[in-house]
């Protein structure tokens, strides 16, 4: 009986090693490697393969939801584990304020003139001394028209009763808290104690109406029919439309949600150059593109923009109007004691 | 003759409850088999574009998936092997010896059994992140092991209860030395809860999923891989992966369940 | 003369002693005992501006968590752990019982097609039953084929169906002690019963569920505890809406950024976990028959 069990699991042994073993075949040796820690559903595998085929650097891919998960885990893990992180503008304030953000040497980023003048030198790091932007966008309301029957134009008619169990919304604090405070025409940086009490209420209204939280791939659930509108970052609305022609993209009329997002690299990353590398590749307007095309998202990549045409230029969901972009707000740091308010607020609308 | 068809009729209920309940615990399996013929190819993989058995073919080209899956097999047998020798060897330990602290260890055995696996993925991941285990492998293993140890302790031990110790005692005196002893008295008699209890380790190992989320660092498990995938969308490939698996562990019961009797021809 | 031999034994006694169950208590002090001691510990610290865990005592964190939101969240826990274990029961009873004593040269089969399921990544299935139930997914496309239903059922995120996806993960945990204790009823009991008048209820409720509460027992500790930690089934089924204390502990470990609270959520679930094993003991469980 014995023997029997131990030949099995030799036996699985061998299969698992003999199946993984023919996966990894193509495994360089060594020409070094890089650990990028990215957002899910953000970067192209195209993109990552080629990069891979031109420079023999294995490239390990770690996914995340939200900017508080990339730092949990960038935190929680020794020094070192990842060279490649992609913070939002106020993640990098964050990390950049804890020192845990190496400066990038601008010499090996011989790509950099690709991105447009505007997205340079941001509020959130002047001069681009830890990051250069990649793409970003707007957290924007996706309808599916042939469900739902009233107008909807803004962040306060997702709070409509009648919409009970039909919303899919982002799994992420900042950005459900920030929509609530948007829609009551407050800023979505908010501290005063008092007034959050007041978008606190407001926020448990919408509880009923949420049917699931998602922030990696909202569109399933609106592809899928499960919900009928979302609060979605703008290329799931933009990748939802072109599966269902009845959904359709709303930019909010109080000003939406806006991020952009930036490549940077963790202190202690141990693989520096390969990341600098990496960073100048995806730069590039080749590399631009395949990530647009696959996560269509406002590039900073004007010249990709360009290369890209009219079909995604004129795309309102692929890549949001610069009015849209004026008129929306985008996230900044709060203090601890602030955002364990959000924190509670959080937790409440959750249970 | 009322009392043979309210027999027959009390078999046939029975007969359609166990199967409803069989329907409900094969159902996802059946939609996970079905889906991995699914011939779309754009994400979420949602909807039904026809059938296709292509996805077989392409799983063999997703090698961050088979890397999962030999990371898996890698940690579930390294740490069943581990689990399994000290756990034995704790066990009979236990039962035989008397020592300061008998209790205390006694305790501690069944800590990893009934808490919930989050509290101890939690604990684990907090003490790797003090110490400065970079968490990868290694972690994982240890994780696994500390699981598993006390499912071999118990079904080592209930192997021991009713186990006559003169056995040991006369070999001892016809000249061997305890090892000896061990290796060729003591350890068949324990062979079925040792056995036992390493298939357990093996079975709770592959399938982790909350402790191996904690301490995985960047190594991805294939529970872990296919946590992944829910997120985007759920490729036909990882389900083409899973039927495989499960067509895998059938053969395997079937191999097993023909040895057995014909083991068992042999012993009676 | 016997002092020389007791001394012998004692001595020959330590080294096989220590090396045998050295071993395992290396595992347990190490990897189990001293994990949980620092995450008391730092349920008890705070943290800085930076999320830092600092060593700095405070009760903040406790006092958080017993305030009205979290209570909240804690009941429904256990009402969904609850309510899983008992339908656990009342399904995984009649089946093991049927199961375990059938005549059916096909027992072992039987048996073994209970287990084979969960040999097959749990999360995967999970999965399975979001395909199944989802608007346009299997359920529905069947029911409105053959016109049952008019509009698709919505039966997806819902606390109800996350109950479904605890009682499908868990409900072997249940039917395999419940097998191993309905095994060993000795048949020639429940003849008598029957010969001494007892309707076959009188019969069940008196001889049977007595003998078979042990597997009950075990089985119910088996599914409730681990329900309270499965933050996936509620993630993946329940849309997140339907937190279980898991989902508190792995948000504080993720996104949360907040350590000690993670750390006293553990401790509050560990003082349930507690309180729930000195019941099954109490009530005459075995804590020997958990896990075998």
């Amino acid at each position: 009986m014995k023997k029997k069990i131990m030949s099995m699991a030799l036996a699985a042994v061998l299969a698992g090693s003999m199946l993984s073993g023919c996966g990894s075949s193509s495994d360089s040796a060594s020409a070094g490697e890089l650990n990028i820690f990215v957002w899910t559903e953000y970067v192209s595998q195209d993109a990552i393969d080629a990069f891979e085929k031109d420079t023999g650097i294995k490239v390990n891919v770690s996914t995340y939801s939200s900017n508080e998960d990339m730092i949990s885990k960038v935190k929680s893990e020794s020094e070192g584990t990842y060279d490649i992180i992609q913070p939002s503008d106020y993640a990098i304030e964050q990390l950049a304020g804890q020192g845990m953000l190496e400066e990038l040497d601008k010499e090996k980023l011989t790509n950099l003139n690709n991105i447009g003048e505007s997205y340079l030198d941001p509020s959130y790091d002047p001069g681009n001394v830890y990051s250069v932007p990649y793409q970003g966008g707007v957290a924007a309301i996706a309808v599916n028209t042939a469900k739902v029957d009233q107008e909807i134009t803004g962040y306060a008619d997702l709070f409509d009763p009648s919409l009970k169990g039909q919303l899919v919304v982002l799994d992420d604090y900042r950005a459900v808290i920030g929509m609530t405070e948007r829609s009551m025409g407050l800023s979505m940086n908010e501290t005063d104690p008092d007034t959050l009490s007041g978008v606190e209420e407001k926020l448990l209204t919408l509880k009923d109406n949420i049917a699931l939280y998602d922030s990696d791939s909202p569109k399933s659930a609106l592809i899928s029919g499960d919900c009928s509108v979302g609060y979605v970052w703008s290329a799931e609305a933009a990748l939802a439309m072109e599966e269902n022609e009845d959904i359709q993209i709303v930019y909010p009329t109080e000003g939406a949600y806006v991020f952009m997002d930036n490549w940077a690299i963790p202190k202690g990353a141990k693989h520096y150059d390969a990341a600098m590398e990496f960073i100048n590749y995806m730069l590039s307007v080749d590399a631009a593109k395949m990530n647009i095309e696959e996560f269509p998202y406002l590039s900073a990549n004007s010249k990709a923009v360009e290369a890209m045409g009219e079909e995604y230029s004129s795309n309102e969901a692929k890549n949001p109007p610069a009015e849209v972009i004026s008129a929306g707000e985008y996230v900044s740091n709060l203090d601890t004691d602030t955002l364990a308010i959000y924190d509670e607020m959080w937790t409440k609308l959750k249970e | 003759m009322s009392r043979n068809s309210k027999r027959k009729a009390k078999k046939a209920r029975n007969g359609i409850f166990c199967g409803l309940v069989y329907l409900f615990l094969f159902l996802p399996i059946s939609v996970i088999v079905v889906n991995s013929t699914n011939a779309t190819t754009s994400k979420p993989y949602l909807s039904w574009k026809g059938f296709t058995l292509d996805w077989y073919v392409k799983l063999f080209d997703n090698t961050q998936l088979l890397q999962s899956f030999g990371n898996t097999m890698i940690i579930a047998v390294v740490s069943t092997l581990l689990a399994t020798i000290i756990g034995t060897i704790g066990a009979v330990g236990i039962y035989r010896y008397h020592f300061r602290g008998k209790g205390i260890i006694n305790g501690l055995l069944y800590i990893p059994v009934v808490i919930p696996e989050i509290v101890l993925g939690i604990s684990l991941l907090t003490i790797f992140s003090k110490v400065n285990i970079p968490r990868g492998m290694l972690t994982l293993i240890l994780a696994h092991v500390t699981f598993s140890v006390p499912f071999v302790i118990f079904n080592v031990r209930a192997r021991l209860s009713g186990y006559d110790k003169s056995i040991e005692e006369a070999s001892m005196d016809l000249g061997a030395n305890r090892l000896t002893t061990f290796m060729r008295i003591t350890l068949p008699v324990l062979a079925p809860g040792i056995a036992g209890g390493a298939l357990l380790a093996f079975t709770l190992s592959i399938d982790d999923v909350i402790i191996s989320y904690f301490v995985n660092g960047q190594t991805k498990t294939y529970p872990l891989k296919v946590m992944e995938s829910i997120k985007s969308g759920v490729a036909p490939d990882v389900n083409a992966l899973s039927t495989l698996i499960l067509i895998a562990t059938i053969l395997l019961v079937v191999l097993t369940q023909s040895g057995i009797f014909s083991k068992n021809k042999e012993h009676s | 003369m016997e002092k020389a031999h007791a001394k012998h034994q004692w001595r020959s006694n330590t080294l096989p002693a220590l090396l045998t169950v050295g071993p395992v208590t290396l595992v347990l002090v190490l990897l189990v005992a001293i994990p949980l001691i620092y995450v008391v510990v730092m349920s008890f610290c705070s943290i800085d501006q930076y999320y830092n865990v600092q060593l700095q005592f405070t009760l903040d964190n406790y006092k958080r968590l017993v305030s009205a939101n979290y209570m909240k969240i804690y009941a429904q826990s256990i009402l969904i752990a609850f309510v899983t274990t008992l339908l656990c029961i009342l399904i995984g009873y009649p089946f093991s019982y049927i199961i375990a004593r059938t005549q059916s040269r096909r027992k072992k089969l039987l048996y073994m097609l209970v287990i084979i399921p969960f040999w097959t990544n749990s999360l995967i299935r999970i999965y399975g039953w979001r395909t199944f139930l989802g608007t346009n997914g299997w359920l529905n496309t069947v029911l409105q084929f053959l016109h049952l239903t008019k509009e698709p059922l919505d039966l997806l995120y819902k606390q109800g169906t996350t109950i479904l996806g605890m009682v499908y993960c868990l409900i072997p945990f249940m039917i395999l002690p419940l097998y191993t204790a309905i095994e060993k009823l000795d048949g020639s009991l429940l003849e008598a019963s029957a010969d001494l008048g007892a309707k076959p209820v009188v019969t069940f409720i008196k001889v049977i569920l007595p003998l078979t509460s042990s597997g009950i027992f075990s089985g119910s500790i088996m599914v409730f505890i681990p329900c309270l930690g499965y933050f996936f089934v509620s993630d993946i089924l329940g849309g997140g809406n339907s937190d279980v204390i898991g989902n508190l502990i792995e948000r504080q470990f993720q996104s949360g950024n907040n350590w000690p609270l993670g750390a006293a959520l553990s401790i509050i679930l560990i003082v349930i976990t507690l309180v729930l094993v000195k019941l099954y003991q109490r009530m005459g469980g075995d804590m020997d028959s958990l896990g075998v």
